[in-house]
This record gives C-alpha cells, structure tokens and sequence, in this order.
C-alpha cells in the first residue's frame, strides 16, 4: 500500500460505482424532490421561504450532503465502498469546466483578456509579496512561507500542492497550509452568496468578486453556483470561471517566480532544478487545452448559436451541453463536500492560520471594494 | 497473531517520541516483556489533498511522491531511534505499518498485537496531517491498555 494514486479510469469504475451511485443518487433526489420541495413549501404564509431566506439551492444543498455523508453520516472517513467514487468527482468537475467553454467565444475572451489580467496578475502579485512580508514579520518557517504564498495568491491546494516540492517543504506544513486554504474558502463559500443577494450585486460583479477573492478554485464554482446556478453565458459562474482559469493559468509561473525567492543566495541541489519550461510542463493544467478547445468550437459555431447576448438564441445541442453541465457540477460538488474533512480543519491553527486569515480576509474586503468601485466598467461577456 | 505481554509504542524518528520510547522500554525491561516499536506511514493524503481537481496530474502525483519520500525518511529515522534506544533489550522489534494514523493502531491493539500501547502527545506531528495533534486525545478515548507520555 502506498500513497500513490493508481490511474486509469476504466479499471477503477467497477470499484468505484457505488460510490458514483451514492454522488449521482443524491443529487437526482436534491434535484428533483428536495429542491422543488423547498421552492413550493409555504412556510411563516410565505411560498418559497427556504430559497428565499437561506439561499439555498441545489449546489449548496449537495456539498452540504457531501459534508455530512464524511463528518456525520460516515463519522469522519469514507467507507472503502464509496472512495473510489467519490475520487471520481474530480473527473466530474473538469469535464465541467471543459464544457463550460461553451459558455465563451475567443472574441468574448480576448475583450475580458485585459481587465482579467490587470486584475488577477494584480491579487496574485499582491497576495505573493503580502504574504512573503507577513512571513517575515510573524518569523514563518522560510519553505511554510513559500507553500502559503502561492496558496493564498492562486487556487489553493492546487497551488501549495505544486509548490511544496520545489521550496522543501515539510509534509506537516503544507498540510497546516491546505487545512487553512480550505477552512477559509469553506466560509467564504457559504457566506458569499447571502453578501452578494444583500448588495444586490449583478452576476457579472458577482462573479468577478468571488473569481478574484475566494481562495480556492472548487469554492469559485460552488460560491459561482450558490449565487445563480444557472449555467449560461453572462451568469455568475462564467464569470467567476473565466477569471478563476486565468488564475489557474499562472500556476507554473508562481511556482517558478516562488522558488527562485526561496533559492535566492543558495544554492538549489543539481536535481531539484527546473526551468520555467519544465515547470510549464509538469504544472499545467491540461483540463485548461480541453476548455480553450471548447471555446474555439463554440467561436466557430461547432455547435450551433452559443446563445451569447444580443446574439441569436442559444441551440438545442448548446441547451443540452449546459442542462448536463448543471448535473455534472452538482454531483462533482457533492463529492467535493465529501473530501471536506471538519477534524483536519479544526486542528488548523498557529501562524499559517494568522497568515491566511490575514491576506485571504484582505483579497476577499479588497476584491469587493474594487468590484463596486469598477462596476460600471466590467467587461461583460 | 498473539502479543499477549507485549508492549507496542508508536515511534516517529523525532525527539516527541523520545519519552515514550523510554517510557516502554522501562515497562519492558521491568517486566521482561516483548517490545513492539511502530512508525505510521499515513496512506491518507490523496484522500487529505481532496479534490484537488485543478493540479496538472503531474503536480499531483509529483507531490504525493515528495510526501512518500519524506514518510520513508521519517520512518527510517523511527527505525534508527528504536534500534539505538533498545539495544541489548533482546525482544524488541520494529515495524512499518501503513494506513491512518489512530485507525492503525487501534487495530494493532483490537487485534491483539500487544496488550499495552505507549504514545507520547505529539507523535507522528512531525510528519503528520493536522488530525494527528489530538492523537493521544483520541487513542485514550479507544484503547483500555494505553500510557500518554
């Protein structure tokens, strides 16, 4: 037995279709009767009060199942049964967000290709030196530092996972590192959504405030989804998403901009090396190819209209990609609560939970402020 | 497998396992008992990484190989700190065992491996998830035959 993941997709299905049973049932019954339940129950004389009030739709209600099957349900570890499924969910969630270039054509994307950048280069570069002076200032382990850096300014684990390797860090402090990265977004996730209805933001502010606040890119999608879960060009979760995979895009460059911080005046082991090349090739994320190739289909109308406003309405092929969508990110969301593990997240403590709260709480107020301040000037796409 | 009279302590190559080592070894030399030293190599981080769907596979498995590296380093110094604290004790053995930390040894005592269990505060944090900080804490509500040292 070893900590390596075994690949291959169809050897691993017959293990893991319990599991595949248990994330696709659930989300069939959240979809289909607690959903509608909740959006017809007249509760206080009022119809609808649950989704009035609480905000709660299908999205939040299946990582809530997720959380409780791990920390309630299950009490706190997956049975063998079902983790192999539940593994399944990232496979869930990247189809998603290769399907969800269908939401986007280059042209919409080479318009928002300025603001993007100004902006997420803007958090990254700023959440990277905030975090490398707080480091300093708090006496942080140098490698802790590093991992923290890249966690804070780009998606998270995915970051501190890529980055961990290349500035030495110890397995207990990276693992301080996630547990802080996650419990942060797990909060920015369920209370964004009540923050974004209570300012009556649009989704294109929306979106654009949580892509370029929240942490953690799987908390994009479910805070994206929370707020409207509707999947079409101009809502919520295409634009958090646009701006989220900008984000994702710089992951070789932090890594590579961060080692050679923490190398500076010494001298990195012959082996440990890597050129930005290298780096470009093991850390990118290829999902990202199928997303942009999606997106080019869609330009060239593989598929029909796309449904882009002010264009003709979207195709029945276009509807149909986007009704799967919805289906496909509500059970890969589920399976996400499910990896959400509440007594790893309480132990998070000591100066990566200060660091953490610290920057993620300041990208989050600040990409707000900004958000309201330039809201007349979002690109929409 | 029969552990009747002997005492198993989990061992992590780090000065946190120093007092229970020899807490164990006292227990041992005094009753002439079998000594079981254990190291933990946690199997659980693909699980604690999550759904870390957007890492370029590359990077994902990259790092759990990392993370198993630095297991083996951790577990060989276990095995040095063992064989170095109980030399001249003739019944002592070490072990590597693989799985989740407080499962792992819970098992080792439901399945009657040894019959008392020494662990000190803070074993396996050197090396371990932020769970392993309550690990005492939690054995103590699982295993009857324990000493937190």
């Amino acid at each position: 037995m070893s900590i390596a993941e075994e690949t291959g997709f169809l050897g691993k299905l017959p293990k893991a279709l319990p599991g595949l049973a248990l994330l696709i049932g659930t989300m069939v019954v959240i979809r289909l009767w607690v959903e509608p339940w909740m959006t017809n129950a007249v509760i206080l004389g009022q119809k609808g009060w649950l989704i009035k009030v609480t905000h709660l739709n299908y999205i939040l209600l299946g990582i809530i199942m997720g959380l409780l099957y791990r920390n309630v349900i299950f009490g706190g570890k997956l049975p063998e049964i079902f983790a192999d499924g539940f593994k399944l969910s990232r496979l869930f969630i990247k189809t998603g967000i290769i399907l969800l270039g269908s939401l986007y054509t280059v042209q919409a994307i080479v318009k928002l290709g300025a603001m993007a950048i100004f902006l997420i280069g803007g958090f990254v570069v700023l959440s990277i030196v905030m975090v490398l002076w707080l480091g300093k200032l708090f006496g942080m382990d140098r490698s802790m530092t590093g991992v923290m850096a890249n966690a804070c300014s780009i998606c998270g684990v995915s970051a501190a996972v890529a980055t961990a390797p290349a500035v030495e860090a110890k397995a207990s402090h990276v693992a301080y590192a996630i547990a802080t990265i996650l419990g942060f977004g797990i909060l920015t996730m369920f209370i964004s959504p009540f923050i974004g209805h209570a300012l009556e933001l649009n989704d294109l502010q929306y979106g654009a405030w949580v892509g370029t606040g929240i942490l953690n890119s799987g908390q994009v999608l479910a805070a994206c989804l929370a707020f409207n879960p509707n999947v079409a060009p101009g809502t919520a979760v295409s634009v958090g998403e646009i701006w989220n995979i900008m984000r994702v895009i710089s992951i070789p460059f932090a890594v590579f901009a961060v080692t050679v911080w923490y190398w500076a005046g010494h001298e990195q082991p012959q082996g440990q090396r890597k050129s930005l090349t290298q780096l470009l090739v093991e850390k990118f994320p290829v999902f990202v190819l199928g997303f942009l190739a999606m997106v080019l289909l869609t330009s060239i109308g593989a598929f029909g209209d796309a449904g882009i406003k002010g264009g003709p309405p979207a195709s029945a092929t276009i509807k149909m990609i986007r009704d799967w969508m919805q289906w496909i990110f509500g059970i890969g969301l589920v399976g996400m609560g499910g990896y959400i593990d509440f007594k790893e997240l309480r132990q998070a403590g000591g100066t990566p939970l200060k660091v953490g709260l610290i920057v993620g709480a300041t990208k989050y107020v600040l990409a707000l402020v900004l958000v309201l301040l330039i809201r007349d000037h979002l690109v929409e796409i | 497998m029969n552990g009747a009279g002997t005492i198993a302590v989990a061992v992590d190559g780090s000065p946190a396992s120093e007092a229970p080592l020899a807490e164990a070894l006292r227990l041992a030399r005094d009753g002439r008992r079998p000594l079981l030293g254990v190291f933990v190599f946690d199997t659980g981080w693909a699980d604690y990484i999550g759904n870390d769907w957007q890492s370029a596979a590359g990077a994902r498995q990259g790092f759990l190989d990392y993370i198993r590296g630095q297991l083996e380093a951790q577990a060989e110094a276990a095995r040095e700190q063992f064989v170095a604290a109980t030399r001249g004790h003739a019944q002592a053995r070490f072990a590597v065992i693989f799985g989740e930390p407080l499962e792992t040894l819970c098992d080792l005592m439901a399945r009657s491996e040894a019959e008392t269990l020494v662990a000190g505060r803070e074993t396996f944090q050197v090396c371990g998830r932020p769970s392993v900080k309550t690990l005492a804490r939690d054995l103590a509500r699982r295993v009857r035959s324990l000493r937190i040292v």
